[in-house]
């Protein structure tokens, strides 16, 4: 216990720091010291605020993640424009209810983000493990229905999605 | 290339009348807010384009970075507000 | 990569365009927030990404993309916390239920 809140404040620390040295954007001494501070007591009043769930993630497979999510945010959107620009507007929205097999809150947070974050789906309520969705037409929210998704976000925790 | 970057603070400009459009007329409040944060989105791009413009781009970052976190808290305060009292 | 970031600019004011016009034409609130999310999502990443090539590689591309995080990881949750207001209030959707 005593290490992984020793590890999780470490790693708070850090991102914290480099948030620092990319905004302030000065090298000199006053002003790196008056940073690490910062970060170290930000870090110290948080930590014990997070979530256990953490030291399953891996920011490596994130990096993965990522640029799929990047290509099934530019399909959508693409489909999307031609869906708002045809003159007859072929929409057919729907409500998804959406059984999750995902246990960690921050994979659940993820997930919730990523849907909003693809045009045509939206997540609307979560509670618990159940998720209610609302997409735009058919073939936007294929992507959710068929369990993509959500694989590749347990492929991000490290953990099975059992179909 | 500036006025290049100047047809586009232009553009933005104009998209920002269109979503004033949604936040006059939406029939309700929820639209409103949708519009408002959609406008929010605009003038944070538009801040870094004005960086571009005047060769800044340090500075009106930040500006841009206070602009998008004072524009999470306003959308949260107003969504929580409307939903504890249950619409408007 | 001048070129390019012109190119990257000129895409991403067409993704806003689009949404604005999916804003003017969508028919109800949950419809629109689609509109307002395809703006933030793709036509944010083009245009900011745009500029920050413009920018060349520095501390200035740095804390562009870092807006461009904190875009992509904030408006979403914007976009759900007004539209879970709005289910909860009861604004109904018009849309067919599915399980």
């Amino acid at each position: 216990m005593k290490a992984t809140y020793l590890t999780q404040f470490i790693m708070n620390a850090c991102s914290l720091f480099a948030v620092w040295l990319v905004l302030s954007g000065r090298y000199d001494l006053p002003h790196v010291m008056i940073g690490g501070i910062v970060a170290c007591g930000v870090a110290w009043l948080n930590t014990r605020l997070q979530c256990s769930s953490v030291h399953h993630f891996s920011l490596g497979r994130l990096l993965i993640y990522a640029p799929w999510l990047l290509g099934r945010i530019v399909a959508s959107s693409l489909h999307i424009t031609k869906v708002i620009l045809s003159p007859s507007l072929p929409i057919a929205p729907k409500m998804i209810h959406y059984q999750m097999h995902l246990k960690p809150e921050l994979a659940i947070v993820l997930l919730g983000n990523s849907i909003t974050l693809t045009p045509g789906t939206i997540t609307v309520e979560v509670e618990g493990d159940h998720l209610l969705v609302h997409a735009l037409d058919e073939a936007s929210c294929e992507d959710l229905t068929s369990g993509r998704m959500e694989r590749r976000m347990a492929g991000v925790f490290k953990e099975e999605a059992s179909p | 290339m500036n006025a290049f970057f100047l047809f586009v603070l232009i553009t933005l400009s104009l998209l920002i009348l269109v979503y004033l459009y949604r936040v006059i007329q939406g029939p309700t409040v929820f639209d409103r807010v949708l519009g408002l944060n959609g406008m929010s989105t605009k003038a944070i791009i538009l801040v870094v384009v004005m960086g571009t413009v005047f060769d800044r781009v340090d500075m009106f970052v930040d500006i841009s970075t206070g602009y998008a976190l004072l524009n999470l808290v306003g959308a949260f305060a107003v969504a929580k507000f409307l939903e504890q009292r249950g619409g408007l | 990569m001048d070129i390019l970031a012109v190119v990257l600019i000129v895409i991403g004011l067409f993704f806003l365009t689009v949404g604005a016009i999916g804003m003017l034409r969508l028919p109800d609130v949950f419809t629109r927030s689609h509109a307002v999310s395809l703006t933030d999502s793709l036509g944010a990443f083009c245009l900011l990404m745009g500029l920050a090539l413009y920018q060349g590689v520095g501390i200035n591309m740095l804390k562009i993309l870092v807006v461009l995080a904190l875009l992509f990881l904030l408006n979403p949750v914007i976009a759900h916390a007004t539209i879970r207001a709005a289910y909860r209030v009861g604004v109904k959707p018009k849309a067919e239920e599915h399980p």
